[in-house]
């Protein structure tokens, strides 16, 4: 048996014995569990998987776990004078090293699969439904990011278990430096620099967990975790081997000692440059890494004729292999749709001079996707937004004949403005107006004037203020010449515009709607959509509303005849209480009579579809806004769902989620936790 | 044959070995004796490897034993003066460790263990947890783990300290069957029970050895006495 085997046995078998382990073990278990719950309910509808969830909520706790159990395999050994008994045998202090640091690394392992079995054990006993799609090789490369950064934390914890004969200086050191300076240094360098974040995105070591899980793989990142591994073993073993130099003759060896290990650190950092310079990216077919959405097929399958897609950036660019997957893997969708004939092409700035100048000429800049049909093109910018829906919207803008539609936003009573960038306005989803091709505009009703007959629809965003009455006589009047009305009203009553909706056949209705599937309750998650064209291709996805308020019909909805009657539609449902509603006044008639049908849809707070929100959600509250405006301007043809098929969903309710964080974060580690204790309490007993 | 060429060794600027020479040949038993300070553990560290001297050299059957220290440490038992041990393993457990780190293979680790154990009169303890172990005892099980392996230097710190009457005098046997194998070298103050089994006494005084006593054709109390007055400052 290797000298590193019975080291690293050894260290396992003492690990069982340590208080250390018996705390460190579950409260690892406890700590990521209570992240994993708290990242679970943000996840929700998004696109992410349930192993990217796991390992983002387990990787910032390991250097903690690793400094915890690798505290005192060396100090230990100083501090008691074991140390000459290891070393006067014929074995290389790296042997030592490696195994000490192999064992480590091997609870540490042990600790991140116990975490990875109380997450999926305790969701498919809570919510057997998100696990439903689920392989369990999903995980192994969540797994593999995880351990290839734990094996450096290890190594690093062993190294510092070597500087001090004190374990407990040892853990601290080791956390301080690989826990909380770095994030402490990013966290400056991000309040430094306040286009930091928006530019690097999340943390690197979180970013490279969250995208090897997701089964992107950056070779790049494998070599510097390796080498930076072996720079850290090879500092515990100098720091070993230095305990054999006290005499007058130790100033020396220490002296060549530390050049030996800032040679080590240069030539690590040196691996990992080159490494990120020849980084390959591997797409491992684990998570969805490209996945298209129910629009973008709907668009591809009825849309025809050719599109030429040309990539306008240097195929040296970091960005060409993950755009080129991209657009090769939306061709390959456009020729299993059927509908579109998709062209790629692939032209470098740099060398492709002629087509490049003609794509200049198109206003196309470096690093833009442009899509052409006929004379139609559209230039979309490789920025952070790039992905299904911006091209989505491109390919239907080329594909389908233009259509000129105003989107008129009223202003003066306190509404959230469309032109407003920050956290409480709504740039973002006017910019998807803009790319579905509506104009958006600014309608100040208190100006004297009508409202223009290009109007496709108005939008009231939550007015805090009162209508005049002449204001709301106008978007009566409005209404009764066929218009269309987008209202997301605060509280019912406070505005006015509460006022004109019952004679329209909606009736606000006041009754707070407590979310059961959220902890905080205020927000209420929406699954329920009728087969209103708004709703109907959002089945499977959901909406997150924010203080939402139900709709009920009026007196006079469903009453009259032919172009007069009104239809009261429930959109969507939380229980009997609809959160969203329809009116359509004539719509039966419409076809036959050439009479444009009066729309209405009346939805709660409008906090839903905010920056904010938008930024923080990857839901369907995007599409279900942009579905009831296709809807009130007619166009209602692509009215899918812009989510991607397989969005994260659990299906718990507030109930389920408090009793799954209960026994993920207490039960199981609490149980883990005694086992552990009991073991070392055997043994030490026995000593 | 281990031979010490012109050892010196200083913690920072105070010397504590001179100029150190002597030679052990297969089957000695060379007792290092001296004052408290004298640089006993030091030497034995320093023969261990666990320390690099300042000049000098150690020579393992003409090896040099820091340019080649794997080879010489594989040679080596040592058994250092305060034996820190594993104390939540048996002492089974913990030799058939040390026996499996030193690179004894599997199938005679559980013959090296009975040979040792009994040498060591701690058969009976086999299966004892170290903690426990009284320090003698302990002593007892890191002499069993320094003689595992049957090293061919064998270098033992202060061993008899804390070790009861019997053990002591059993000392003697155990040391002399080490001779058989080794070339033992032993640091302690126990004159009057060392004197049984040694080949010869080393006084080592401000950092050389100062006299060197052989005990063959002397009878034990005589060897005692003249270490005794070497020790006081007297040459024999």
């Amino acid at each position: 048996m290797s000298a590193i085997s019975v080291t690293c046995r050894r260290t396992l078998s003492r690990a069982r014995s340590l208080f250390a382990t018996v705390l460190a073990v579950p409260g690892f278990a406890a700590a990521s569990a209570a992240l994993f719950a708290f990242r679970l309910e943000a996840a929700e509808g998004t696109r992410q998987t349930i192993a990217v969830v796991w390992a983002t909520s387990a990787a910032p706790f390991l250097p903690v776990l690793a400094a915890f159990l690798a505290m005192d395999v060396w100090s230990d050994e100083r501090r008691t004078g074991r140390m000459s008994l290891l070393l006067s045998t014929a074995v290389r202090e790296r042997d030592f090293v490696l195994g000490k640091a192999l064992g480590v690394w091997l609870a540490s392992a042990a600790a991140a699969a116990l975490s990875l079995v109380f997450a999926l054990g305790s969701l498919a006993f809570f919510a057997p439904s998100a696990l439903a799609d689920v392989r369990l090789v999903a995980f192994g490369p969540a797994m593999f990011a995880l351990l290839m950064q734990s094996a450096l934390w290890c190594a690093a914890s062993v190294a510092f278990s070597a500087m001090f004969s004190r374990a407990f200086a040892a853990a601290c050191a080791s956390v301080t430096a690989l826990a909380v300076l770095p994030r402490c240094l990013w966290a400056a360098a991000m309040l430094w620099s306040s286009s930091g974040r928006p530019a690097f995105g999340e943390m690197p070591l979180d970013a490279q967990v969250a995208d090897f899980a997701a089964g992107v793989v950056s070779t790049g990142a494998v070599v510097t975790f390796a080498a930076l591994t072996a720079m850290s073993l090879f500092i515990a073993a100098k720091c070993v081997a230095l305990t054999r130099f006290s005499g007058r003759r130790s100033g020396k060896w220490r002296f060549s000692t530390a050049v030996a290990m800032a040679l080590s650190v240069a030539l690590a950092v040196s691996v990992s440059v080159l490494a990120f310079r020849l980084d390959e990216t591997l797409d491992l077919p684990v998570g969805n890494v490209v996945t298209f959405s129910q629009r973008m097929r709907h668009i591809l399958s009825e849309s025809s004729g050719r599109v030429a897609v040309t990539a306008f950036l240097p195929r040296n660019a970091p960005l060409f292999k993950p755009v080129s997957h991209f657009l090769r893997t939306l061709k390959r969708q456009a020729d299993s749709a059927g509908g579109l004939t998709m062209t790629l092409y692939f032209v470098d700035p740099k060398w492709d001079l002629g087509a490049a100048e003609r794509l200049v000429r198109l206003g196309a800049k470096e690093n833009s996707v442009v899509f052409e049909k006929g004379h139609r093109s559209v230039v979309l910018p490789l920025d952070d937004s790039f992905g299904d829906r911006p091209v989505a919207s491109a390919i239907q803008r080329v594909a389908m004949p233009p259509r000129r539609r105003d989107v008129y936003w009223t202003t003066g009573h306190g509404e959230a403005a469309f032109d407003s960038y920050g956290t409480w306005g709504l740039s973002d989803i006017a910019r998807e107006l803009a790319r579905s091709g509506y104009r958006n505009m600014t309608l100040d009703l208190s100006a004297d004037k009508a409202i223009p007959s290009d109007c496709a629809l108005i939008v009231i965003a939550g007015a805090k203020e009162s209508f005049s009455r002449a204001e709301l006589g106008r978007i009566d009047a409005y209404l009764k010449g066929g218009g269309r009305l987008l209202v997301m009203m605060g509280q019912p009553g406070e505005t006015g515009v509460a006022s004109i909706l019952p004679s329209w056949g909606i009736r606000p209705v006041v009754q707070p709607l407590v979310g059961v599937r959220t902890l905080s309750g205020s927000d209420v998650i929406v699954s329920d959509f009728t087969d209103h064209p708004i709703g109907s291709q959002l089945a499977g996805s959901r909406i997150v509303l924010e203080k939402p308020l139900s709709f009920a019909s009026s007196a006079v909805a469903e009453s009259g005849s032919g172009a007069d009657r009104l239809e009261f539609s429930q959109v969507a449902r939380v229980g009997q209480s609809a959160v969203a509603a329809a009116v359509e006044r004539g719509g039966t008639v419409g076809s036959d009579l050439a009479v444009r049908p009066t729309r209405i849809v009346a939805i709660g707070d409008p906090s839903f579809v905010l920056n904010g929100q938008l930024a923080s959600r990857a839901n369907a509250n995007r599409d279900f806004f942009l579905n009831a405006v296709a809807y009130l301007s007619g166009a209602d043809t692509f009215g899918s769902s812009g989510l991607e098929v397989d969005a994260l969903s659990t299906g718990m309710d507030r109930d389920a989620r408090v009793r799954f964080a209960i026994v993920t974060v207490a039960g199981l580690p609490g149980v883990v936790f005694l086992l552990l204790a009991a073991v070392a309490m055997r043994r030490r007993r026995r000593g | 044959m281990l031979e010490i060429r012109n050892l010196a060794f200083a913690y920072s600027r105070a010397p504590v070995l001179r100029d150190v020479s002597f030679v052990v040949s297969p089957g000695e038993v060379v007792v290092v004796v001296g004052g408290n300070g004298a640089g006993k553990t030091t030497l034995l560290r320093i023969l261990a490897t666990l320390a690099v001297p300042d000049a000098g050299l150690v020579l393992a059957d003409g090896d040099n034993a820091f340019e080649r220290p794997l080879r010489y440490r594989r040679q080596l038992g040592y058994m250092p003066e305060n034996p820190a041990l594993y104390e939540d393993m048996t002492v089974k457990e913990y030799l058939a460790y040390r026996a499996s780190l030193k690179g004894e293979p599997a199938k005679r680790v559980r013959r090296r263990i009975s040979e040792a154990s009994e040498m060591c009169q701690i058969d009976g303890l086999l299966r004892s947890a170290i903690g426990r172990l009284s320090f003698g005892q302990r002593k007892r099980v890191a002499l069993a783990d320094a003689i595992l392996l049957r090293p061919r230097v064998l270098l033992l710190d202060d061993f008899l300290s804390g070790l009861d009457t019997s053990m002591r005098d059993a000392a003697g046997s155990v040391l002399s069957e080490a001779a058989s194998f080794s070339s033992v070298i032993v640091a302690g103050h126990e004159i009057s029970d060392l004197v049984k089994c040694a080949t010869r006494f080393l006084v080592l005084r401000d950092g050389i050895i100062s006299t060197s006593i052989e005990a063959a054709g002397v009878s034990a109390d005589e060897l005692e006495r003249r270490v005794r007055a070497a020790l006081a400052g007297g040459v024999s």
